[in-house]
């Protein structure tokens, strides 16, 4: 068995994990990151893309509002190529009460965000599909963040720095000495060879699957998975992120990312956070809703569907901040040693995306200390990779670049300008690519078409540059039509089911997909 | 000078139907929003492939066929004149060359390489025929992004086909004079077309050429020269060339659309590419007029008999609304899943909510309204429009088009007598 030594090994590749490996990298110590997926594959990619202002929690959850407000600016000073400058805007609609406008006013400036309340008139100018029947509006600083961009430059980062990343390796034992956590052992999921790493300290950044890591140590973390639908719509519907001022509820925010706009969300416990099916009445419950922000929204173009499961921590778990919820989106850093004596294991636990920086700065201290070891940490200012120009990412970025200087090789992906460049760019990064990792690399599939047009473009390329042997090239292609069909298949209405049956012939009737060999 | 009859739709079902009325002395007028699905298909005419066995007689096996699915289209037609259909077609198609057996399946090789059965093909496609084995070069161009031949030769190597004969394959990539960005299907067709390209071309080919019997080329040999691009590749060569069908849009499928709509001006009817019907006008159980919307003006086009060949949910002859109610968009006709499941099922690869949705006609083929009366005397539906059939999975739809267009023009004419 292979065998490596580490100060600390972070359990978990999404936006906390990440954030950890980049910290830790930053304050010198050696850190291992693993994912049993690729990076980006929960919780962090299946989210809808909100950087929130804090707006969302300012009079429900105070703290987490601070949080997000102060974070923010942070993310805006060290990540910009990560994030659109979309502002954001809270409208009073004919369901919403007003008093709480009030409320929400003072709750926000409380929070130390920065909020003005506009003319209705001058939010419907600027946002002309708002419902015009809405009676007050607030401008806040939400924005929009590309996940798998900021994942990947924090990961870039932590590795420039000397951390090891590792994909596709699932923890299958936790290494303890009686009360002490030693390690880990991970499976390689390609390749089913095992990997033993020894650390100083394990970091279970697990999200909504810490509590399943935590039970390979023997520790309980209470975490509750509580799993959002999100629809995407084939628009940009608004400007800016669209959020209706009122206690938090169901389908009341509908967020533009990149070439898409998207809504969500809900929140039903599930047992399972990998638990991502989607029903028919989640998704009609989320497009029924959008008609109150934006009339006419159900007859947009829904592109796909998905849910991911945010990792809720109930208050006895001690989260700061919780207010008067049940349970709190602000995070707690949960130290088993002095928890359920067993050392050498922290597990940070709760939180959300925009406060992934707060929530690795927290988890670094405590490792520190465990560590006996200082430094001071450098993330509020130290730029990631990428974003060293602090230029915001545009929606007509790709286009912009390809019209400065049009590239030589032909596009694999029209929906989202993907030139055979950008591909050989991606996998030049590291071995063992699926379809499905390269399309949150580089959004290949995630257009109108998903997948009809550019997936067989990518496994035929890959496979002649031998990156693929045929068998996987195979397998690739049907695995990521079946991933795919995840997400349309409860679209059964409009453009997409148009779409869904010209991707059918293609598939079906010109590859006949169906009786490729193995 | 008045209509006889008017056909919705423009693609196989629509055009066949058209000719058979032009034929018989009609004077018809095809109204088409958009272009059909001709453009995109690989213009291999399928009968029946998949039962979910592989297909060898497809004319023989559809008796056996529908006592598994006696909801599919072909129930309305019977197999004499499924088979009068296709040699029609082959008559008339005979300057595409299209050759075939309707009694004997072809196994084509698709872009991924697996074998597929088909019945009829053109010319360009004829040496693809694998049934009985063959060893093949597939010629990959280089920077065409919608065709990877070494992954198709790889691929088509497996092939086993019932015969047991051996398929072996072997790929080359060569690079084509001119622009290497300019490497779409409609681009490379036209450049394909020049002399000096396709001989640089034929002379490369025939440099890498070992012991194989056949050379498969993507199916972008030329558009309005095909026949002469083709037959000069394959004189270079010195091997039978066959053409593989690529992603959409589709050179062969636009070749035969265009032979189709010149096949139907030489008998004197006329192709409305852009015309929206939105409507209609009935006089008791007679279909009188269809309102259509052309260069943003409505208007009202009256004819003795109609036919409905608007395709299904993939070309919008029906559509789904997000409450969804399904709708055959010109005159409501009643729309049928076909006996697909109501929920979607978690496996791509298998019979889902839509993939049999379409209209629900009598056994004369005239769609049925609400009551389930047929809606007019005069109005028949072919094609893609008719509820109970897979066509991708089964490789039917060409088949199902051809018979169904052919019997609504039959059925038309003989109501008009």
């Amino acid at each position: 068995m292979n065998a490596l030594d580490t100060d600390v090994l972070v359990i978990g590749g999404g936006s906390t994990g990440a954030g950890v490996a980049w910290d830790s990298a930053l304050r010198g110590l050696h850190v291992t990151l693993v994912d049993r997926q690729d990076f980006a594959t929960g919780t962090s990619g299946r989210f809808h893309g909100l950087l929130h202002s804090g707006g969302r929690y300012a009079v429900k959850d105070p703290g987490s509002a601070r949080e997000c407000a102060a974070e923010n600016r942070i993310l805006r000073q060290i990540a910009a190529d990560c994030l659109e400058d979309t502002g954001g805007l809270f409208v009073s609609t004919p369901e919403d009460d007003l008093d709480y406008a009030d409320r929400f006013l003072a709750a926000a400036r409380a929070a130390g965000m920065e909020i003005d309340e506009v003319p209705v008139g001058v939010a419907l100018r600027d946002e002309p599909r708002l419902n015009p029947k809405i009676r007050r509006a607030f401008r806040v600083q939400d924005g929009s963040i590309d996940s798998w961009k900021m994942i990947s430059a924090l990961l870039r980062g932590a590795q420039a720095h000397g951390a090891t990343v590792l994909p596709y390796h699932k923890v299958v034992r936790v290494i303890r000495q009686g009360d002490r956590v030693e390690g880990a052992v991970m499976e390689d999921q390609r390749t089913g060879e095992e990997v033993r790493v020894n650390a100083g300290c394990v970091v279970n950044a697990a999200g909504a699957w810490s509590g399943q890591v935590a039970q390979l140590a023997g520790c309980e973390v209470g975490v509750r998975p509580g799993k959002g639908v999100m629809v995407a719509i084939n628009h940009r519907l608004a400007r800016a992120v669209l959020n209706r001022c009122h206690l938090p509820s169901d389908g009341d925010i509908i967020v533009p990312v990149r070439t898409v706009s998207v809504i969500g969300t809900t929140d039903h416990p599930v047992a399972d956070p990998d638990d991502t099916e989607c029903s028919p009445e989640e998704v009609h419950q989320m497009i029924e809703a959008g008609e109150l922000l934006v009339p006419g929204f159900k007859e947009s173009r829904a592109l796909r569907v998905w849910s991911g499961s945010r990792p809720l921590l109930p208050k006895t778990e001690g989260a700061a901040g919780a207010g008067d919820r049940e349970v709190s989106r602000s995070h707690t850093v949960l130290d088993h040693g002095a928890r359920d004596g067993v050392e050498g294991l922290v597990t940070i636990a709760g939180g959300k995306f925009t406060t992934l920086r707060l929530m690795a700065e927290d988890t670094v201290d405590v490792v520190l200390r465990k560590l006996g070891r200082e430094a001071e940490c450098r993330t509020r200012t130290e730029v990631l990779p990428g974003s060293e120009s602090h230029h915001f990412y545009w929606i007509g970025n790709r286009q912009q670049e390809a019209e400065t200087d049009p590239p030589d090789d032909p596009l694999i992906c029209e929906c989202e300008l993907v030139s055979q460049h950008d591909l050989d760019t991606v996998v030049a990064r590291r071995p063992n690519w699926r379809l499905d990792d390269i399309r949150r690399a580089l959004r290949v599939g995630m257009g109108p078409c998903q997948g009809g047009f550019c997936a067989f473009r990518v496994a035929g390329m890959l496979h002649q540059e031998g990156r693929y042997g045929r068998a996987e090239a195979n397998s690739a292609l049907r695995e990521f039509v079946q991933e795919r069909w995840k997400g349309v298949k409860v679209i059964s209405w409009g453009a997409q089911a148009r779409q869904t049956r010209l991707d059918r012939w293609i598939f079906e009737g010109v590859y006949d997909l169906e009786h490729l060999p193995e | 000078m008045g209509t006889d009859a008017v056909v919705l739709g423009a693609g196989t079902a629509g055009m066949v139907a058209a000719l058979r009325l032009a034929a018989a002395g009609a004077s018809v007028l095809v109204l088409a929003e958009g272009e059909g699905g001709l453009p995109l298909a690989p213009a291999q005419i399928d009968v029946l492939g998949y039962r979910p066995q592989l297909v060898l007689d497809p004319l023989g096996e559809l008796g056996g066929f529908l006592e598994s699915r006696p909801d599919h289209p072909y129930r309305l037609v019977e197999p004499d004149e499924v088979g009068a259909s296709l040699e029609w077609f082959l008559e008339l198609s005979a300057p595409l060359g299209y050759v075939g057996n309707p009694h004997l399946n072809r196994l084509q090789p698709t872009a991924l390489g697996a074998l597929r059965p088909t019945c009829l093909v053109p010319q360009t496609m004829a040496a693809g025929d694998l049934s009985g084995g063959g060893s093949v070069l597939v010629v990959g161009l280089r920077g065409f992004r919608d065709f990877h031949a070494p992954l198709l030769a790889e691929n088509l190597a497996l092939a086993n086909p019932p015969s047991g004969a051996e398929v072996r394959a072997r790929s080359v990539e060569v690079s084509l004079l001119g622009d290497p960005r300019d490497l779409r299907p409609q681009l490379l067709a036209r450049r394909l077309e020049e002399r000096p390209v396709l001989a640089e071309l034929g002379r490369e080919i025939r440099s890498r050429l070992e012991q194989e019997e056949l050379v498969g080329v993507p199916a972008v040999l030329g558009l309005e020269r095909s026949h002469e691009a083709w037959q000069r590749l394959q004189d270079l060569v010195g091997r039978p060339v066959f053409e593989i069908p690529t992603p959409p849009p589709s050179q062969p499928g636009q070749r035969l659309q265009q032979h189709l709509f010149r096949a139907l001006r030489r008998l004197g009817g006329e192709v409305r590419l852009g015309a929206r019907a939105t409507g209609y006008r009935g006089v008791g159980d007679r279909l009188k007029s269809v309102m259509v919307v052309t260069a943003a003006r409505e208007v009202e086009i009256p004819a003795d008999s109609f036919v409905l060949a608007t395709g299904g949910i993939g070309t919008g002859g029906i559509t789904a609304s997000p409450d969804g109610e399904l709708r055959e968009e010109v005159f409501g006709a009643r729309v049928s899943r076909g006996g697909a499941p109501d929920e979607p099922l978690v496996e791509y690869m298998a019979t889902q909510p839509l993939d049999r949705l379409g209209i629900e006609v009598d056994d004369q083929q005239r769609p049925l309204g609400a009551g389930g009366e047929p809606l007019f005397q005069n109005l028949w539906a072919a094609g893609a429009a008719l509820a109970g059939a897979e066509p991708w999975r089964e490789k039917s739809g060409e088949g199902i088009s051809l018979a169904t267009g052919f019997r609504a023009a039959r059925l038309a004419g003989e109501a008009r007598a």
